[in-house]
């Protein structure tokens, strides 16, 4: 359907979709990004019409590599498309202050795709800061026709003004559904060259470099005054409501769709406008001038940071004269909620304060007893990793070994699926995480810091995917600097967490083609780490190899625990293990065991029975790895192998 | 003695530096294991009541109690609790025995139950790379093999809970008094399991005044080579005051005060130097060289001393009581010493909290007094 060309007609699309079928429209080349939830689907739709569309795309190791590739598009004079989720940015952010100084010669888009209230992050990051930081121009799309029209458009906008644009999209529009009128798609094939040999000034004929900087800088800044002018005249700002509202609601993205509601809710159509920008900076000042002059009291309905608010109320100041005084409501004077996803609701509180509507959503009493009862009546379902998941397992024998060394050793952590080692799931076994790679970079410091006395042992966890973004220069640096730490690299073969994307270590691209890998051992091993393996459903072996390395061995060294995903398609549906527990022999809550399995190694395919106090295994749920007959104290789970 | 759970032994005995190591709450259940003579604990456990704090000998020991039931007594102030006679011993021809600490009383006690079938198996304590590790032995001639005396912390208890665990009824056991002080609480059924039958056949204790840290100790060792060549490890008795080490080819000599910067904590709480509730205890017989002291305490005790005597396994000999006053005068230095220090904790017949020992309250008067000297 990405390649459908029934232009005019209606299809149901994913905005990531979308996204990606704008691009197609526009012709892109070259797409490149780094996995990411919620921007994932991006790179993953583009990958599959790859070789009928005569695309190149490509997972690369990681976001700054990927708006290198997709650069080098745009320096051959391609279209080209780079996504990232919000916290990509950061690490992209230092190509990215360069590139924006050289220029781009194809129109060059980059998509990052926030997630507002972290849903699947580990932290709520802006993306849009950075567009001003850098100083190029935002799109933000409100609902899935402008996904696809803007993401067209933006191409477009990019090779105008010879500068990279930034496409910003959010949870709810990425990973929702709707109506979108396909436009005619750009099978033309262009052909790719470099050209390097004219003056060194010009942006597009000689090198593409930063220098000399202010020239750039001021050319750059030219080229922004420019997108200025389109915004202007743009039809992805609009104005719907009275010609002088009591309340001017300005908002972007999928806020606008909660504004709208909010104000149908309220019956509020004809006492307050919005004004939906799709181009949010630089901001349009007349188009901007011309709704503040038109109302007193002006709401700001954003996401995340209050970053069309501060813009808003610069240009309002410069402005004063003409605009006159105004009230404004947003994130800063608590009007909106500063953190977390925005939804109908917070739109309606706002404005039935502001607007003194009389408004109650829910009766209170209903609403608190709603709330008291999926508190304590639904079922209490944790976070944790899935039946036959080797973290599992890895967590176990990481946390048993640094028990019995008995000093006080802990592990850091980054972002994965593994993560979820803070919580009871991993047995708390991680006790710093943060960013891709950052475990081991932290415990490089951790294990230099024995002349001040810590004496404790230093253990990092880090995925295989996270190891090639960002974690190889943290082991470098621990190799180099004799670093006295164990990263223990959990190696599940797969970016599992966000859908199996091939990372370096996979033989195979993103479209499934054969690709040659890179070894993760052999790596560890030339970077002049010691380095050891082990396959954690092992659990004895891996806790006495963890345990042994922590005690025995010194410096920088690296323990690959080699298990594949549970839900890997290799895996997937297939148990190595039928599993049940023998209850006779299961010992319950009396003492010797008191439900270890249940209680605290917790495989969602062990169930406590209360009614007879045994365990018992769910087949269904059960992957079959086995290893819970391992962790029995009493034997009394049996494993038999399934005759395939 | 009440019983509690695993929470009350991570607060009020691992986390308080009381553990002596024993290893009697290891092989129970998941949740304790022992590396390198320290007892650890694994994720936790929610029972109220348990195993481990039923066997701890630092956790709601009662003397009394405890007494009555090995002893049918109450605890005895006596420097060398309750006991039916003393001698001195050593192994006789007939226990074939080339190797011991000693004079080979204890292993040749062991060797002649086992081949009398009055034991099924010997919980001794082995030399694992300078650790001391519990072994179970089910061959006589195997006894010979675990001789010696491992100086540092062990815990050798585990391997009395394996043994029942692998449903050996008929159990010997080679023990410190903290190790016998934990197997005697376990014999007496704390939990009162149905059909509980005692496993133990024959407890024989050592003296001790203290262990060594485990990991520090080793140190110390493989400062001096290879641990595994180490033949002889030995306090030769008083006036003087070092370690004497023999390994493949060298021997060395450590000044005691150097080795005492090794004992851990935990045992500056121990009053009981004679291990005080097994059938036998041995130690050495300070005055004459390579010679035994044995108190015989128990009748079965007793029975079993008498026939390995008689079937020359065993050397016995009157002893007099100016000969054991120096052990007497050090048995109840260190229970003063011990139980004092535990009082100052409050961990004496503690009221509102957990008692480390629950003592009869004249008895405890009379131990401080240090009077009721015997013999
Ligand atoms: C830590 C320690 C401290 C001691 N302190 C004193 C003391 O202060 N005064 C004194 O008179 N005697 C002390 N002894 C006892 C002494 O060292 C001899 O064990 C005792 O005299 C018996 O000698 P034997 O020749 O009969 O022993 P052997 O026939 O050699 O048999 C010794 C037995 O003890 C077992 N064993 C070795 N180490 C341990 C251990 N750590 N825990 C449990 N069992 C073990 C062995 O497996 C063996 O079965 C101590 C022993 C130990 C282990
Ligand atoms: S770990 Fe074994 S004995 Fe314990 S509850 Fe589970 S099945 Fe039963
Ligand atoms: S109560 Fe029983 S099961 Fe729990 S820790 Fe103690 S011995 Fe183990
Ligand atoms: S039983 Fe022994 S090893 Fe366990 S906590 Fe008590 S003293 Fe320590």
């Amino acid at each position: 359907m990405l390649l459908s060309k029934s232009e005019g007609k209606e299809f149901l699309l994913m905005g990531n979709q979308a996204i990606a079928r704008g691009a197609l429209e526009a012709g892109v080349s070259v797409a490149a990004g780094y996995p990411g939830t919620p921007s994932s689907e991006i790179i993953e739709n583009l990958a599959a019409v790859a070789p009928d569309a005569d695309l190149y795309v490509e997972w690369s190791v990681n976001e700054k590599v990927s708006l290198e590739v997709a650069a080098a598009g745009s320096f051959a004079g391609l279209r080209s498309l780079c996504v990232m989720k919000q916290n990509g940015v950061n690490v992209a952010s230092d190509f990215l202050l360069h590139l924006v100084l050289s220029g781009t010669r194809g129109g060059m888009v980059l998509i990052p795709c926030d997630d507002p209230g972290a849903i699947s992050s580990v932290n709520e990051g802006e993306s849009r800061y950075f567009a001003r930081l850098m100083e190029i121009p935002l799109l933000e799309p409100g609902d899935f026709q402008e996904a696809k029209d803007m993401t067209k458009w933006a191409f477009e906008l990019s090779e105008e003004i010879s500068n990279v644009v930034m496409l910003r999209s959010v949870t709810r529009l990425s990973h929702a559904s709707g109506n979108v009128k396909l436009g005619e798609l750009n099978r033309a094939k262009p052909s790719a060259k470099f050209n390097f040999s004219g003056n060194l000034l010009d942006a597009k004929t000689g090198p593409v470099i930063t220098a000399p900087v202010p020239f750039r800088h001021t050319q750059q800044q030219a080229k922004l005054k420019k997108a200025i002018d389109l915004f202007e005249r743009s039809p992805f700002n609009r104005y719907e409501g009275p010609e002088n509202p009591e309340l001017l609601i300005i908002t972007s993205s999928a806020c606008y769709l909660y504004s709208r509601e909010a104000l149908r809710v309220l019956d509020a159509e004809k006492r307050a406008g919005i004004l939906k920008l799709g181009t949010t900076w630089p901001l349009p000042p007349e188009l901007l001038k011309k709704h503040l002059a038109a109302a007193d009291k002006i709401l700001i309905v954003e996401e995340v940071l209050p970053f069309l608010e501060e813009n808003i109320k610069i240009l309002a100041m410069e402005n004063i004269d003409s605009i006159g005084k105004i009230k404004f409501f947003g994130k800063n004077n608590g009007t909106i909620p500063s953190v977390n996803e925005m939804n109908p609701d917070h739109v309606i509180k706002a404005v039935s304060s502001i607007l003194n509507i009389p408004y109650t959503g829910m009766p209170e009493e209903y609403e608190k007893s709603g709330q008291i009862l999926s508190f304590t009546k639904s079922p209490n379902r944790e976070l944790t990793f899935c039946p036959g998941c080797p973290h599992r397992a890895s967590y176990w024998s990481i946390n048993r070994a640094l028990t019995l060394n008995g000093k006080n050793g802990f592990v850091c952590g980054d972002i994965g699926c593994y993560t979820m080692a803070i919580l009871p799931a991993g047995f708390g076994t991680i006790k710093t995480a943060h960013s891709m790679g950052s475990g081991t970079g932290v415990a490089s410091g951790f294990g230099k810091l024995k002349s001040f006395g810590l004496n404790q042992p230093v253990v990092s966890v880090c995925g295989d995917s996270t190891f090639f973004h960002a974690g190889m220069p943290a082991l470098v640096n621990a190799v180099h600097n004799g670093s006295d730490m164990l990263l223990v690299i959990l190696d599940n073969s797969g970016t599992a967490m966000t859908g199996f994307q091939p990372h370096p270590g996979i033989p195979s691209d993103a479209a499934g083609n054969k690709l040659p890998s890179v070894d993760i051992e052999s790596v560890c091993r030339s970077i002049g780490a010691k380095t050891f393996t082990t396959d954690p459903f092992n659990i004895s072996e891996t806790e006495k190899k963890v345990l042994d390395i922590i005690e025995n061995e010194t410096g920088a060294r690296v323990l690959i625990m080699r298990q594949g995903c549970a839900l890997s398609p290799e895996k997937k549906g297939k148990k190595k293990y039928n599993v049940s527990v023998d209850s006779n022999i299961c010992k319950g809550t009396d003492c010797g065991c008191n439900r270890l399995c249940t209680r605290v190694f917790r495989c969602p395919g062990l169930v406590w029975n209360s009614s007879t106090g045994k365990a018992v295994i769910d087949e269904i749920i059960c992957a079959g790895c086995g290893v819970c007959a391992d962790i029995c104290p009493s034997g009394a789970i049996k494993r038999s192998e399934v005759m395939s | 003695m009440q019983v509690k759970g695993s929470k009350e032994i991570r607060a009020g005995v691992l986390d308080s530096g009381l553990c002596t190591g024993c290893g009697a709450c290891v092989s129970l259940c998941p949740y304790y294991a022992t590396h390198k003579g320290k007892t650890v604990m694994h994720f936790s456990c929610t029972r109220d009541e348990g195993r481990c704090h039923a066997h701890c000998p630092r956790a709601e020991v009662n003397l009394d109690m405890l007494s009555s039931v090995i002893f049918g007594e109450e605890y005895s102030a006596e420097p060398f609790g309750s006991y039916i006679s003393i001698y001195t011993a050593r192994a006789g021809d007939k226990a074939g025995l080339s190797s011991f600490q000693t004079a080979g009383t204890v292993s040749a006690l062991m060797k002649f139950s086992m081949e009398k079938g009055y034991i099924d198996s010997a919980v001794l304590t082995k030399n694992d790379n300078g650790f001391g590790v519990p072994v179970i032995v089910n061959d006589p001639s195997g006894i010979e093999k675990a001789s010696g005396s491992r100086y540092s912390v062990s815990p050798s208890v585990k391997g009395v809970n394996e043994a029942i665990n692998s449903g050996r009824k008929k159990i010997g056991t080679v023990s410190t008094p903290c190790q016998t002080l934990a197997i005697a609480q376990m014999r007496g059924n704390p939990v009162k399991q149905e059909n509980f039958i005692d496993p133990i056949a024959l407890s024989v204790g050592l003296f001790c005044t203290w262990a060594l840290r485990a990991s520090d100790f080793t140190d110390l060792l493989k400062s001096m080579g290879d641990v595994s060549t180490i033949r002889k490890l030995d306090i030769p008795p008083p006036p003087s005051s070092v370690m004497e080490i023999e390994t493949g080819n060298k021997s060395y000599i450590i000044p005691l005060e150097e080795i005492r910067k090794l004992v851990p904590e935990a045992c500056s709480y121990c009053h009981d130097m004679t291990a005080e509730f097994a059938d036998i205890s041995v130690g050495v017989f300070e005055g004459r060289n390579k010679q035994n002291i044995a108190i015989i305490r128990t009748e079965r005790g007793r029975k079993i001393f008498d026939e390995a005597v008689n079937a020359g396994y065993l050397i016995r000999e009157e002893i007099s009581s100016k000969d054991i006053a120096p052990l007497a005068a050090a048995s109840i230095n260190k229970k003063k010493k011990g139980l004092a220090k535990l009082a100052d904790a409050e961990l004496v017949n503690s009221e509102g909290k957990d008692a480390v020992i629950r003592i009869k309250k004249s008895t405890l008067e009379s131990i401080f007094k240090g009077g009721a000297l015997c013999c």
